[in-house]
């Protein structure tokens, strides 16, 4: 992160501006400043699209720069999520079952205590004891290493099982939808060891914090997000920059010639894929705790479909574009299905936007594809040709 | 001794058998039971049997009522005259009822009357008799409750009658029951081992649920557990402890078979200690140190030792106790060659079971497969003829099962409704997709992936608007009645008539679409414009327009299998997000631009995923994950699908 990478790239400043200004608004509107122009839910809100906007960059770089219409970054998110939760229940769990054997007269073993928690944990399910998926759960260390280590394992695997054998394009896409359907249907089962279709809840209470209030944890969580999301673009903006960015643009745009030209295709595209995960797992580690829950639906097809419709009416191909896509879509979807928006009566009929709002957003959609192929982003390149008039 | 009586009134109904051939027909009730009136009026168990031999070779129609009537306590004597009548009290008077014309005899005070009560032991054997009576009743709807009620309980007291009524038997379906049933019985029940091991080996040709649990019946077991296994056990095996029994089970079972001290759970360990504080102490360990398993066990043990508690059960008793006794499974059944004989037979039935549902398991993955070829032909041509994804091709099935179901709506006969609603679905969604083309697909044909995306929008758009117009809740789409039912081949196999019309409409989609393409103008046309669109152009070929109708071709079969799919699931509005991933993986799997190839995606599908089903049946879930990895695992290997196309047709 050299002067010279950061005069290249005027945009990341920008970014970073914008960002750190937007945090600091935030933070002083918020009920925690006292002025409370900003409700917790609402800031809860805004530092979960923060997550959305990383995974969005990283979505951006991995179709947006190297051409890989990835339709399962969302099971990274998952996984990422479902790594970071299954510490927080323990933990939490661990505190209130502890505090609860400590009223007996004698104190309680080891054995005990893990017994409760199971019981706790999995009763749900019909099941008392820890499946060895959990094996590292009492560990914070360890299950943020998961967090970075389960997704970049599985998109190292995956990536190199598919890109070995050449499966590019749309087989690649289907690919990846069929390998989050898969993990979607194997979280689904209540014996998976990750309870089934309840998934995991209670993430917003932080084991440790019991007294802190919730207004204080969501801030400190949006300044997180914001700190990963920053971290993230300035990592992202680097690797498409530079040779590397132009050799992973050549892998998209042609890719037999980039392999002609001598470039080792699979490792450019194995390594982007597997960093875009390992960010994606980050970005839901982020994302889950302010949610309070994680299901298997989460990473069901239609979220990583989503993503992609995020970037691609941000714009793809520039990394600011895909946080505004991010942003604006999740934000405005929460707007109309939250019933923000003003229903409109027609006379013969009510358009209420909760049951309207995603058969707009299908056709805005395919409004943005046939029209507007760069999306939101676009619109900067309109402006700051005008201003150059190079 | 009840076997030895059932003897002697099998020996009296044949020989009154004979009797009733030589004595008129004539004789009416009353007079019999008159000759009989001290054996009517206090029957004993074991001299009945004449009485009821009499009454059934007195061959009055009304026996089996009286019968009937006599073991509910619903027959009187009249002390005056010592004539019997079926009575019901009234107040203080009997109203009473002549049993030979079954008309009112008028009322009878009830000092005159005297109620006969017969004792249980004659209550069986007159309901053995009854069972006779039911068994060849005229009304066929009594025999079969009769046969009902044996399978309900089976008993020792019915083989004889059962045995005796096969042969006047007029239904053969009724007959045929009769056989099984008396094979059941005395198989169970039968007299010497000889007759039981004939009727084992009987059964061991059949194939029906209640033949294998007869069988198993027989091969009941208990669990037991001795120092020595006991003289005279026929026993079902041994178990070893640790391979066939964990030792945490063994050992319980010595506590239950009193052959051990009962260990004292966690639970018990710490009420004893939470119940045993001293000065902060237990057993002179501090409470604070009670914390692990190993000082809370050395404070029971001072306790134990104290006298306070009884001690623990430590790891050397508990081996000793487990080492020292044999856990073994006895049948209830003493006699070995029985049981051999039924275990031979159960092997016998059972691996002719798992034969017929290997058969019957390929029926359901075929009518699978054919379900995933309907759903995925359409996107095979759409994909693999023109190479362009349509996410919306689910929502287009999701059309063609709203149109069945509107179609429904108007036209109440459901044949009629899906003669209708087939080419109606076919027309709606041929119609969609060629807006959808013209619109929106036209101007993408050079970027593949933004097709994608575009389609994409196209289908939450349509998913959303049918939850707006038809509610969240399935719509009924239903079956004409002669789609009803199923094909019922055995006890086991078995498949639904609407599973083979689905079948057979598969098949004549594959002919129709084959003809279509191979045989057809229109189908040389798009071949040519699926390989070379611009050379195709330069022979007069119009690409615009084969595209157009190629891509609705694709949609309006989606929409005939949307109707098929909708008679045997439900519509709902996200009855389309069900198949596309299914159908995208069948047709990637098969080999794009290949007929065939989807067949035999769809076939290598439904196989595997009802395969996956039979290991492990319980859970479809992990059958759909562990096809998934599957598939994904399949097309590293083949990444061109099973049928790949080679030379110039694989275009790229």
């Amino acid at each position: 992160m050299t002067q010279g990478f950061l005069s290249k790239n005027p945009s990341v400043l920008w970014f970073l501006l914008v960002l750190g200004l937007f945090t600091l608004g935030v933070t002083v509107l918020s009920e925690t400043a006292g002025v409370g122009l900003i409700s917790t839910s609402f800031v809860k809100t805004l530092g979960k699209t923060l997550c959305l906007c990383l995974i969005a960059i990283a979505m951006d770089v991995v179709w947006g720069y190297c051409g890989i219409l990835s339709l399962g970054h969302f099971a990274f998110f998952g996984i990422g999520g479902y790594a970071i939760g299954m510490w927080l229940m323990y933990a939490r769990t661990e505190i209130i079952v502890i505090k609860s054997l400590n009223a007996a007269a004698i104190p309680p073993t080891p054995e005990e205590i893990t017994d409760a928690v199971g019981q706790q944990i999995f009763g749900v399910v019909g099941s008392t004891d820890f499946p060895w998926l959990w094996a590292f759960s009492d560990s914070l260390f360890l299950q943020l290493l998961m967090v970075v280590l389960v997704p970049g394992l599985l998109a190292l695997v995956f990536g190199w099982l598919a890109f070995r054998s050449r499966v590019t394009g749309v087989y690649l896409s289907i690919l990846t939808q069929a390998m989050t359907l898969a993990l979607a249907l194997y979280l689904f089962q209540n014996d998976s060891g990750l309870r089934g279709n309840n998934g995991l809840s209670g993430l917003q209470n932080i084991p440790g914090f019991e007294r802190t209030p919730q207004a204080v944890i969501s801030l400190g969580f949006f300044w997180a997000s914001a700190l990963a999301l920053a971290l993230g673009y300035v990592l992202f903006a680097w690797v498409v920059s530079g040779k590397m960015g132009s050799v992973i643009r050549g892998i998209r745009d042609n890719e037999s010639r980039v392999r002609f030209l001598g470039y080792h295709v699979e490792t450019y595209k194995l390594f982007v894929f597997t960093l875009t995960a390992v960010i994606s797992g980050i970005a839901g580690a982020l994302y889950y705790p302010q949610a309070g829950i994680i299901n298997p639906a989460e990473v069901a097809p239609i979220a990583s479909i989503y993503l992609a419709v995020w970037v691609a009416i941000g714009g793809r191909g520039r990394l600011y574009g895909a946080v505004l896509g991010a942003a604006v879509v999740s934000l405005m979807s929460s707007w109309f299905t939250g019933g923000g928006a003003p229903n409109i009566p027609l006379g013969f009929y009510t358009i209420q936007w909760t049951d309207w709002w995603l058969v707009l957003l299908g056709f805005s959609f395919v409004a943005v594809t046939l029209f507007f192929p760069k999306g939101i982003g676009g619109l900067f390149d309109i402006i700051v040709r005008k201003g150059d008039q190079k | 001794m009840l076997r030895a009586l059932f003897l002697a009134f099998a020996l009296f109904l044949s020989m009154s058998g004979v009797q009733a051939q030589t004595q008129s027909p004539t004789e009416d009730l009353q007079t019999v039971l008159q000759r009989h009136a001290a054996e009517v009026a206090n029957p004993g168990r074991l001299s009945v049997g004449a009485l009821i031999a009499d009454l059934v070779a007195s061959r009055q129609p009304n026996v089996a009522s009286f019968l009937e009537r006599w073991q509910d306590k619903g027959v009187y004597q009249r002390t005056t005259d010592g004539l019997f009548f079926y009575a019901i009290r009234q107040g203080d008077a009997y109203a009473l009822t002549n049993m030979t014309t079954g008309e009112s005899a008028g009322t009878a005070p009830a000092d005159v009357m005297t109620e006969i009560r017969p004792n249980g032991g004659v209550r069986r054997v007159i309901g053995a008799a009854l069972v006779q009576f039911q068994l060849s009743d005229p009304d066929r709807a009594r025999r079969v409750a009769a046969l009902d009620a044996i399978s309900r309980s089976p008993d020792a007291d019915q083989i004889d009658p059962l045995r005796a009524s096969i042969e006047g038997e007029p239904d053969p379906a009724l007959k045929l029951r009769k056989e099984r049933l008396a094979g059941h019985l005395r198989a169970r029940f039968g007299k010497s081992t000889e007759d039981r091991i004939g009727a084992i080996n009987e059964l061991s040709s059949a194939l029906d649920v209640e033949t294998r649990s007869v069988l198993n019946l027989v091969l009941t077991t208990t669990s037991g557990v001795a120092p020595s296994v006991p003289e005279g056990t026929n026993v079902a095996r041994i178990l070893k402890v640790g391979t066939d029994i964990n030792e945490a089970v063994a050992y319980n079972r010595l506590v239950d078979a009193n052959l051990a001290p009962a260990p004292i759970p966690p639970a018990a360990v710490k009420a004893a200690l939470t119940a045993n504080i001293t000065d902060g102490r237990v057993g002179g360990i501090p409470v604070g140190q009670l914390g692990n398993e190993t000082n809370r066990s050395d404070a029971y043990d001072a306790l134990a030792t104290a006298g306070t508690v009884p001690p623990q059960v430590t790891p050397a008793i508990r081996t000793a106790a487990l080492s020292s006794n044999v856990f073994y499974d006895a049948y209830t059944e003493p006699n070995p060659a029985v049981t051999d004989a039924a275990r031979a037979a159960l092997d016998e039935v059972e691996a002719r079971v798992a034969r017929y549902q290997i058969i019957d398991i390929s029926m359901d993955a075929l009518s699978l497969a054919s379900i995933y070829f309907l759903a995925a032909i359409g996107l095979a041509i759409t994909f693999g003829v023109m190479g362009v994804i349509n996410m919306a091709h689910g929502e287009f099935i999701m059309m063609g099962a709203y149109t069945g179901y509107v179609v429904q709506l108007f036209i109440p006969d459901y044949t009629i409704s899906l003669l209708v609603a087939l080419p109606l679905a076919f027309a709606v969604t041929f119609g969609a997709g060629v807006a959808m083309e013209r619109l929106v697909i036209r101007h993408l044909y050079h970027r593949p992936l933004e097709t994608l995306l575009a389609t994409f929008g196209i289908s939450i758009a349509l998913q959303q608007l049918a939850k707006n117009i038809f509610g969240t809740q399935a719509r009924p789409l239903t079956s004409p009645s002669w789609l009803d039912g199923a094909w019922v081949i055995n006890d086991v196999v078995q498949i639904a008539n609407i599973r083979i019309a689905i079948f057979v409409l598969a098949l004549i989609f594959l002919a129709l679409i084959l003809f279509v393409l191979k045989r057809t103008r229109l189908g040389l046309e798009v071949r040519s414009v699926t390989q070379n669109p611009g050379m195709a152009a330069s022979m007069g070929i119009n690409p615009d327009r084969i595209n157009m109708l190629t891509f609705g071709l694709g949609s309006g079969i989606a929409g005939i299998a949307g109707v098929a799919i909708g008679l045997y699931a439900k519509v709902t509005s996200e009855m389309g997000s069900d198949y596309i991933v299914q159908s995208f993986m069948t047709v990637v799997v098969g080999g794009v631009g290949n007929v065939w190839g989807t067949l035999a995606g769809a076939s290598l599908i439904g196989f595997l995923q009802k395969g996956i089903e039979f290991f492990n049946p319980s859970n479809t879930l992990a059958a759909q994950t562990y096809m998934i990895l599957f598939i994904i695992l399949f097309i590293q290997f083949r990444p061109k699908g099973i049928v790949a196309l080679k030379g110039r047709a694989a275009g790229d």
